[in-house]
């Protein structure tokens, strides 16, 4: 009989165990009853803050509802949505980064946006091409962009550097070769003829390949080959591109690649110890200067087209608010996601705090938005000049596996532009055959 | 039942063998642990292997059987294959850091030995006030975070302005543009980025052999060095032939240490040079990462790098056992 009463005692708490948490998840609430809504985010003080207000202004308005914010370091964050999505093991709203939601919502991992909240014809009138299409796979619409991933068309400036120059500021540059001609002046070398100051810094590793995207573009041509999954990275257009930003440094000189490039000297860090006069770099990186170099000086100011007369270029999209297939409470998920990402007065509070530039077409022409975040005005003009990456198959890979090392070789001086680009189109396509 | 009572020897069967009760208690004294390496050890061992043979992402739908099958199919030993032989960025960046996990092995342990064994004699030699003090100095950096290290190591590398070019340009001599980033500067066919991590891992490390080799060397007896002082050796004739022998298990322990541990190193690389310049200091444990985490989430890929890695360890383990086996006790 004790055996038998041990048996038991046991096998219930193994029972217990094994079930433990899941009470709350698969009971469905009763009328009145406190519901709890998990949200993942990754670790970012301006994002944090903002969101909580808004999880906050929820709460007030849904008194039944508490939301739970958990928030991880990126890599952490990354790999924990990379492990519990497909295992549906999730929050049930995840603010997800630009790039990542077709890759889950392929494999049946996110919810589609219901027609009822918002259907993607609507979408396209509300929100920007670049960051919806980080948003939508194979025509459907999975999330609602937070902001707009950019990392074109706009520099950091160091005013101090310029004045120490002769150069006039703020800088009014009519095309790409004024930008150089300025930053020649600009750069200096020490008494052991080691650069000391690049005068413009774009050997970054997504600079390089925003803008050899963007030169492509630029000139008219395109980077994906007419199947729309392989690519074309060794087109003329594409082999200018690269000797154009092989020229900047071989024969401009106003970077030294070896010290200057995505892990020595990186352009954020390098442009806030005053080591280069113009730092080519997405606007996001102004609200973390601001708090990281409270006593910097500088202007974040527009760039004209590298390789054309217009500006034409691709983004990764940006973050965006999802639904992953697991919640327990889609309808209540869903009206969270449109209160934090399809609410004007939401989405410009949202923008405004966390120093983003707007997915929203009506918050980014919002005076209150650009008097909020000033330094945006030198983007917010090509906008709708932007468009959605597209289906690279992996896109980190592209970027900092093929692309990135191969023009920094280049830069180097080990590769020409043809090697290059033949390099880059041999590796890029194996990518892609290897995923099919 | 008192627990003493079961290893009392009248409970104990006559062939030698456990009774009933003595098994009971094993098993269930070790049920726990067992349970813990089961489900935290052997089974990611196994699932390890078992994914090799997939094309296998977590990413994609499998079927219901831990994912696999479906979209995550049975690839055999496709993985291998394109590890080997692919012209895939992944694979070929793989086989090269294999050669560079090796490079950096063989620059270590050679390294680590010269400095850490001499040392030890030298510290056995002094007061045990300052033997003490010096053991916790020279042990200090392999307590310490290893990213507190890569950031005071960054900081030494820094071009220009960081305390190693700062020192070059102090004594007349020309440092390098730069000691982690350049690609051209190659020093006996070794890039000058692997130098410069070997040199940060072994400051790091060789705190660890170096206690080893001290406890070692005390339990040398003093009647076999005073024997052969009495014998007429000098110092150098006691260190080479009764020192350095009776090391000899010493030395294999802290060898096969040092070849495990070097072929595992991870942070110093991933935050010193992340494997750059153009992959010269990318080493497997790198592509092992990247490969299952930063790109598209290849765990079979990445699960069949692990494979090879451990082959590889144990084939070294092996035969620095064989070769540096000894017989002899003191």
């Amino acid at each position: 009989m004790k055996k038998l009463f041990f048996v038991l005692v046991m096998a219930s708490l193994l029972i217990a165990a094994c079930s433990g948490g899941s009470t709350s998840a698969t009971q469905a609430p009763a009328g009145g009853e406190k519901i709890e809504i998990r949200v993942w985010g990754h670790q970012a003080p301006a994002f944090n803050e903002a969101n909580q207000k808004m999880f906050d202004d929820f709460m007030a308005a849904n008194p039944n509802v508490t939301i739970k914010y958990e928030t991880f370091p990126w890599d952490v964050f990354i790999q924990t949505i990379q492990t519990s999505l497909p295992a549906g093991n999730t929050a049930d709203v995840i603010l997800i980064p630009g790039g990542y939601t077709c890759r889950y919502a392929s494999g049946g991992q996110l919810l589609e946006v219901p027609a009822d909240v918002m259907t993607l014809d609507a979408a396209k009138g509300i929100f920007y091409d670049a960051p919806l299409g980080g948003q939508t796979c194979d025509g459907k619409m999975y999330g609602f962009p937070a902001e707009y991933n950019i990392e074109y068309g706009g520099a950091y400036v160091n005013p101090a550097l310029f004045e120490a120059a002769g150069v006039a500021y703020p800088p009014t540059w009519e095309n790409w070769d004024a930008v150089v001609a300025d930053a020649k002046k600009m750069t200096t070398l020490g008494s052991d003829g080691v650069m000391t100051v690049a005068g413009l810094h774009y050997t970054n590793s997504d600079q390089l390949f925003t803008y050899f995207l963007a030169g492509i573009l630029e000139q008219g041509s395109e980077y994906f080959a007419e199947d729309g999954r392989h690519f074309n990275f060794n087109s003329p257009e594409a082999i200018a591109t690269i000797q154009k930003l092989m020229d900047m440094a071989q024969k401009d000189g106003v970077v030294d690649p070896i010290i200057f490039n995505a892990e020595s000297e990186w352009v954020g860090d390098s442009f806030a110890q005053g080591h280069n006069a113009i730092g080519v770099l997405g606007s996001w990186y102004a609200g973390d200067a601001k708090i990281g170099y409270p006593d910097l000086t500088f202007d974040y100011v527009s760039l004209p087209p590298m390789m054309g007369s217009e500006h034409k270029f691709v983004s990764v999209g940006g973050w965006g608010y999802v639904v992953g297939k697991s919640t327990q409470h889609p309808d209540l998920a869903w009206k969270l996601v449109s209160f934090l990402g399809a609410d004007q007065a939401n989405v410009l509070f949202f923008n405004s705090k966390s120093a983003t530039i707007p997915a929203m077409k009506s918050v980014a022409t919002d005076a209150k938005y650009v008097e909020a975040v000033p330094f945006a005005a030198a983007v917010l003009p090509i906008l709708d000049a932007g468009g959605y990456q597209g289906n690279l198959t992996d896109p980190d890979q592209l970027a900092y596996e093929i692309v990135y090392p191969t023009i920094l070789d280049a830069i180097q001086g080990n590769l020409t532009a043809e090697e290059a680009a033949n390099s880059i189109n041999e590796a890029a396509n194996a990518m892609v055959d290897a995923a099919q | 039942m008192e627990i003493s009572s079961l290893f009392k020897k009248e409970v104990v069967s006559e062939s030698g063998k456990l009774t009933a009760k003595q098994r009971r208690f094993a098993y269930t004294s070790l049920a726990p642990i067992l349970l813990y390496m089961g489900l935290f050890t052997l089974f990611p061992i196994l699932w390890a292997v078992v994914m090799s043979f997939f094309s296998y992402t977590p990413i994609r739908q499998g079927s219901w059987f831990l994912g696999l099958g479906g979209q995550n199919p049975f690839v055999g030993i496709d993985n291998y294959i394109e590890l080997f032989t692919g012209t895939g960025k992944p694979a070929e960046v793989f086989r090269l850091a294999v050669k560079n996990t090796f490079l950096f092995t063989a620059l270590v342990l050679p390294l680590n030995l010269v400095i850490t064994l001499p040392l030890a004699v030298l510290l056995e030699s002094i007061g045990e006030r300052f033997k003490t003090l010096f053991r916790a100095i020279y042990f200090l950096p392999t307590i310490s975070s290893s990213v507190a290290l890569v950031i005071i190591w960054s900081y030494m590398y820094a071009p220009g302005w960081g305390l190693l070019s700062m020192m070059f340009k102090a004594i007349g001599l020309v440092p390098p543009k730069s000691w982690l980033q350049d690609p051209n500067t190659v020093y006996f066919g070794v890039p000058l980025a692997m130098l410069c991590v070997v040199v940060a891992h072994v400051w790091q490390d060789f705190g660890y052999n170096l206690v080893i080799f001290v406890a070692a060397l005390q339990s040398i007896p003093k009647t076999l060095r005073e024997a052969a002082r009495v014998d007429g050796a000098s110092i150098w004739q006691e260190f080479w032939l009764i020192v350095v022998p009776l090391l000899r298990r010493t030395v294999l322990l802290t060898s096969v240490l040092t070849v495990i541990s070097s072929l595992q190193v991870f942070v110093i690389f991933q935050l010193l040079t992340r494997g750059g310049p153009k992959n010269q200091t990318q080493t497997m444990l790198l592509s092992i990462y990247e490969n299952a985490f930063k790109f598209a989430n290849n765990l079979g890929l990445s699960a069949a790098m692990s494979m090879i890695l451990f082959i590889i360890i144990l084939i070294l383990t092996v035969t620095q056992f064989r070769i540096l086996r000894t017989e002899w006790e003191y």
